[in-house]
Formats: C-alpha cells, structure tokens, sequence
C-alpha cells in the first residue's frame, strides 16, 4: 500500500483560526472525518495541500432548536445526527439516510458537513437536506452568507465554494405537520455507495397533496429537486394511481449516467421505484394510506 | 504527544502521514489491529475511539492526542469481552482470524450499549467488518450467544 504523501495537517481551535489559515495559506483543504479525503491522498499524488482540520473547533459540532430550525453544525457526525430526537421527530429522511450511510465506522467519524461538501452526486444526506429545503451557512474571514442548499451544488464533487470558504452550519426548517423518508439502493445494505437514492417530503389535507417535496440522487451530476413534478401533483388527490404517475413522472426529468454501480436505464428505472417507496413511506408517517 | 492507549498514556511523534493504523502497529506493536484495505473499507483494523468504533486505517495520527484509544489487547480482562471471545470460539466464529479483532471490537461496542440485540441489530453493528472466509452466520450466531451469556444486566 502506498504510504500518505501530499499534505500538511494544521489544527486550529478556533473558528477564526481556522478561516485565517483558509484565507493565508495555499491551497488549502478542510478535512474532518477523513473518511471520504483519506482514501483521495492514496490514491493519487496530489499536489501539497494544507489540510485544516475542523474537529477540534467546539462551535462547529452539534445539533441546536433556533427559531423554529434545527441547525446541525458542520463537523457533527452521522452518529450524532442518528442520535437526535429534534432529528429523528422532524426530520425523518435524514435521520433514515444517518442510519443507512457507510457502516458504524464510518458513521462515527463521517460529518454532514463533509458528506455535502465532497459533493457526490450519491450522497446520501443531500436528497433528505434538500426535500426539507436546508439552508448552509457560508463564511470566510470577512464575510457570512446563507444560501439554499441547491445553490451549494455546481457538478460531481463541484462546489460554489471559495478557496477561503468554509461550510459552518446547516439549518432545516421545522414543519411539524410534515413527514418525511429516504430510500435508496445499493449493492448490499450497508455500506457502499447508492446507486440511486431518493427522498421525499409531503404535508397531506385529508387525502390530497397538500405539500410535496421530491429529490433523487445519483441521477445527474448534482442531486436533484424534481421540481416539475412536485408542481405538477400539487394539490391532486393522493391513490395508488397518482403513486405511479409520480414514479413515472420523476423518471422521466432524471439524466443518469452508466457508471461501475449501474447502467443509465437501470437507474432511470429504479428512480421511478425509489422515489415512490420513500414518497409511499413519507405519506404513511403522516398517517395517510394510499389505495 | 500525547493519547490514552489501552488504560495507559503513551507519547507519541506525531506524523500527519502516519496513520493511527501504522502508529499502532509499528511503534507500538499492537499487531492485533490488522491492515486490509488501508481505506476504510474492511474493517480490520477497527478500533475504539473515545469508546467508539472507528477505522484506525483513516483517521491520521496526530488527530488522537489527548483522546483514549482500545485495542482489543486492553480489554483482555474484560469481562464482557471474555464472555465475546469464548462465544467466538465455542461457535466456530473464527477461521482465518484476521477479521476477528476488528469483529470483536465492533461486538463488544454494540453489546456494551445493548445487552439484548437482535440479529437485525448485530447485522448493522458488524456491517463495517468484511469477513472474506464469509463466516458471518456463526459470527452473529456467536454475538447473540454472548448475549445471552452475560444475561440482561
């Protein structure tokens, strides 16, 4: 096995450490878990890279209720996220894809923040952050923004973040007459990469459509909202039929690729599935039963 | 610097390329953790961090300074890990033994916090450990075995 080479690893304690070091040294990289950059610095040569690693810095971990929000820290871990009530209670589509990621290793040292900003189309926190329209919280030494999620993502492992940038926080509204799920496939259960995933949101008015949220990964070179559809189903009386034309409606907007996990049409056919298992699942926690 | 391995403090020279893995296995001669994958994929190299199951192979050396590290070797004492290692052995749980620390490690951290799984529960909590014998039946066998050893309390 080839040996580690390629980088600097810098700790700062502090938060405006940490964003100095991001706007004085040369390329610079954020590192928390580890789990997804490791594997990079063996793989290829890389050129030297200044490693800031963010699990030191308090105020970037953990899970707080702010105004009617849920803010997740950026280096706060899947296992912490799989833990949490206020999670578990209102955002039940991440806390499904908190409990599916990467296996108990991986869950322990994986952080939310890591597993957007490596921005694989296939990550599994993406569809359930973006069903419940999370916002990221951005910020360098000088400035601090906030914008939705699906502004974050520009290509497979691409970001709109600036070399000086780092992401702090994350924040998802609560909506307490809501429900959510995520589904997703893979080779085996536990840990490997998806080959599609989905997540769906709905608020239901007796049997109809009052809200409806729908997101698949793994499709296209970011992880997508299906917009056109859930506009399209607005306000539509929910029933097995309507189900299917959802399925059949997402598959139709999704744009795969063929890849080592599977073929383009195998994944535009199990985007059809998935997203109406998670939708089915989202409208049963609800209360509502499809016929 | 300095971090808690097995009950005792160690002082270390920390080497951002020198993963905990090879800290462990070459400085101090903790060959109970196994390499296999080295990128976090196997599981055999598994350890406790702060009392969680983590892949020693990822996480680089310096980032354990002041936090407290098991191997199985510092439990060999334990009870609750005695009670593993027999059930390990009396159901043939072990073939070629090179995923068995890391199986052990991830057992002993699941029956710790949960004195009564399921097999559905053991399933999850060996799910990052990669038997290539493909022994998992008598591994979860073993598990749920040990349970009912060390009784509900």
């Amino acid at each position: 096995m080839k040996p580690l080479t390629g980088f600097n690893l810098v700790r700062p304690r502090t938060l405006q450490g940490a964003l100095t070091l991001m706007a004085t040294l040369e390329k610079t990289q954020p590192i928390a878990g580890g789990t997804d950059l490791i594997p990079l610095y063996r793989e290829v040569q890389c050129e030297k890279t200044n490693l800031i690693d963010l699990s030191l810095i308090n105020e970037l971990n953990g899970i707080t209720e702010s105004l009617n929000c849920i803010v997740i820290g950026s280096t706060t871990t899947h296992t912490q996220i799989l833990s949490n009530n206020l999670v578990a209670k209102h955002v039940s589509a991440l806390h499904d894809s908190c409990s599916v990621l990467g296996s108990v290793q991986i869950r322990n040292r994986g952080t939310i923040g890591g597993n957007i900003c490596n921005a694989s189309p296939a990550a599994d926190t993406a569809p359930p952050l973006l069903v419940h329209n999370a916002e990221v919280n951005i910020s360098n030494q000088n400035n601090n923004r906030w914008i939705p999620l699906e502004e974050l993502f520009k290509g497979p492992k691409l970001t709109v973040l600036q070399p000086d940038e780092l992401l702090l926080k994350i924040k998802i509204p609560i909506d307490s007459d809501s429900a959510s799920a995520f589904k997703r496939l893979g080779r085996r259960k536990g840990f490997t990469l998806s080959i599609v995933n989905a997540a769906a949101f709905v608020k239901r008015e007796e049997g109809l459509i009052q809200n409806i949220r729908l997101s698949i990964g793994s499709v296209a070179p970011t992880p997508l909202r299906i917009k056109k559809v859930e506009e399209e189903f607005l306000g539509i009386e929910m029933s097995k039929r309507v189900l299917d034309e959802i399925g059949q409606a997402c598959s139709d907007q999704v744009k795969p690729i063929d890849d080592i996990r599977g073929t383009a049409e195998y994944r535009r056919d199990m985007s059809n599935i998935l997203i109406k298992r998670a939708l089915n699942e989202a409208w049963r926690r609800t209360g509502g039963i499809i016929e | 610097m300095i971090f808690e391995l097995n009950g005792k403090n160690v002082s270390f020279e920390a080497i951002p390329s020198l993963t905990l893995l090879d800290l462990l296995r070459n400085e101090f001669g903790l060959t109970s953790v196994k390499k296999g994958c080295d990128q976090g994929e196997c599981g055999a190299c598994t350890v406790l961090l702060d009392g969680m199951p983590v892949n020693s192979c990822l996480i680089l050396s310096p980032q354990v300074e002041g936090k407290r590290v098991t191997t199985i070797d510092g439990l060999s004492e334990n009870p609750l890990m005695i009670e593993l290692r027999d059930a390990f052995m009396e159901n043939g749980a072990v073939q070629c033994g090179f995923c068995t620390p890391g199986m052990l490690l991830s057992s002993y951290s699941l029956l710790r916090d949960n004195r009564n799984p399921t097999e559905e529960e053991v399933k999850m909590a060996i799910e990052g450990n990669i038997c290539r014998c493909t022994g998992y039946v008598k591994i979860i066998e073993a598990v749920l075995d040990a349970a009912v050893r060390i009784g509900p309390d």
